[in-house]
């Protein structure tokens, strides 16, 4: 019995290795995403005492756009097409789990549809403001100026959005001087060429950036909800009214 | 760390097998050993009909790019007790076999050939001049010794034998794209022929890199930008028409 067992698990794990597999990062990312429609369906909460909600900045109705600015990121591309299609699944030759038998066609087909990440790395710019807006109404709602721990959360999700949108490839490529020839033709080459090394050291740490600010959007709405639940955690670190 | 380790070293000699097996050595480790140091043991003591193509022993030449346990690493660049004591060395899947651990790269000497070349902007004044600040950028891609590790690991060579040039082409691609004084834009051929479309930037290119080159980051996905750029993204074809209008 326990032989049939072990094959059954076997084969299971031959089929769909990855349900095998230490992935923090694809596990961490579905159950994320499973969370999140979940929370956003049946528990609601878009503001409380001046916090907004990052799920609601500024509405709701720009979260595809947000969904598919993470879908078509170069960090986000390389996890799911190594870790959901195998293609391959790890470098290393006998992990592969790729072959000449399976079909691909790259990003030549369906996925050239990546190619669109610059425009929605353009409505990310366009959302970015939103956020340190809610960081300057979360500090004003009482008047004066109350800084509450979900202020500086609040603040730290607006800071790691923007290092993610900032290190961005296609931002590197169109803002940054990725696409320049000739640094010194241009009328300050220093200037130039130093935002470009700047960008670039942000960009050695994309994938990070795009997993922590992930991360941090979920933390921050959690706390959100534990409040509007009632819970005793709103805390205040500094009050001038 | 054991006194011996176990080497198994793939074997095929075209003149009398017909498809490759592994052979089992055993070899005495000494300190500071590397996996071409046990290769060379067992040529010199073992079997010296082993095949291995080796040059200057420093991850310089890259001569002795193979697989050791599933992994495209340099020889001479691999200590032994950074591995265990039963090592696993095989030539690299992507090109066919010659004979054990030498391949024939000879592929890529023609995927070079079709690579467009430098062609310098219309009356330079010579002597050229570039500057430091243009030197830097590509200066990392100077650096690839061809050992085609990333040839070898890309899964679209490897698995699928796509029409697609490969990382190592993609950097030479980005260095001449690079270059302040190159007057041509290669994506027409990387997107058109050269299957860059192909590449999924899954970065095993860039982690198996001996010289540590950001294959991925520096040179394929500023190269598949300049392919959006012409054809993907009408803004920039507007901008860039324009320009070429403006002489500029």
């Amino acid at each position: 019995m326990e032989n049939k067992n072990s094959n059954v698990l076997g084969s299971i794990k031959k089929a769909i290795p990855e349900l095998f597999e230490p992935n923090w990062r694809l596990w961490s990312f579905i159950a994320i995403l499973i969370f999140a429609i979940l929370a956003l369906v049946v528990f609601p909460v878009k503001e409380y005492k001046g916090l907004i909600d990052p799920f609601y900045s500024p509405t709701i109705l720009v979260l595809p756009v947000v969904g598919l600015f993470r879908l078509t990121c170069y960090a986000y591309r390389k996890d799911y097409y190594r870790n959901v299609f195998n293609h391959p699944q790890s470098c290393a030759a006998d992990e592969r789990g790729d072959s000449n038998s399976r079909g691909y066609s790259g990003e030549t087909s369906l996925f050239a549809f990546n190619n669109l990440h610059r425009y929605l790395l353009y409505a990310g710019i366009i959302l970015l403001p939103f956020f340190y807006y809610d960081f300057y109404v979360s500090v004003t709602y009482f008047g004066g100026f109350v800084l509450r721990f979900a202020s500086v959360l609040i603040l730290l999700n607006a800071i790691l959005l923007t290092l993610w949108v900032f290190s961005c490839h296609a931002f590197r490529h169109v803002f940054a001087g990725g696409n320049v020839k000739c640094y010194d033709c241009s009328l300050n080459p220093k200037a130039r060429k130093g935002f470009f090394n700047a960008q670039s050291m942000l960009n050695k740490r994309h994938e990070d950036w795009a997993f922590i600010s992930l991360v941090v959007i979920i933390l921050l709405d959690l706390y959100l909800r534990a409040l509007a639940a009632g819970w005793p955690i709103d805390f205040r670190i500094l009050q001038v009214l | 760390m054991n006194k011996e380790i176990k080497l198994n070293i793939y074997r095929f000699d075209p003149e009398k097998d017909k498809e490759g097996h592994f052979q089992e050595f055993s070899v005495p480790v000494k300190e500071g050993m590397v996996v071409l140091d046990a290769v060379h043991y067992v040529e010199n003591n073992l079997d010296p009909s082993l095949a291995v193509r080796w040059n200057c022993k420093a991850a310089r030449c890259g001569s002795c790019a193979a697989e050791i346990n599933g992994m495209p690493k340099l020889m001479c660049k691999t200590r032994v007790d950074s591995i265990g004591d039963k090592i696993s060395v095989t030539p690299m899947k992507a090109f066919p076999v010659v004979k054990d651990l030498v391949t024939d790269v000879s592929r890529n000497w023609e995927i070079a050939k079709k690579i467009p070349a430098f062609t310098p902007k219309p009356n330079l004044k010579e002597p050229w001049v570039i500057d430091e600040i243009d030197v830097s950028r590509s200066r990392e891609f100077r650096n690839c010794i061809e050992c085609f590790l990333c040839q070898d690991v890309c899964h679209v060579i490897r698995e699928h034998d796509k029409n697609y040039i490969g990382p190592r082409f993609m950097v030479k691609a980005a260095s001449l794209d690079m270059h302040p004084l190159d007057n041509i834009d290669r994506s027409k051929f990387l997107h058109e022929e050269g299957g860059a479309g192909y590449c999924n930037i899954t970065k095993c290119c860039q982690s198996v890199c001996p010289e540590h080159i950001a294959i991925t980051d520096n040179a394929i996905i500023p190269e598949k930008e300049s392919i959006v750029d012409s054809y993907y993204d009408p803004l920039t074809m507007l901008f860039k028409k324009l320009r070429t209008k403006n002489g500029k």
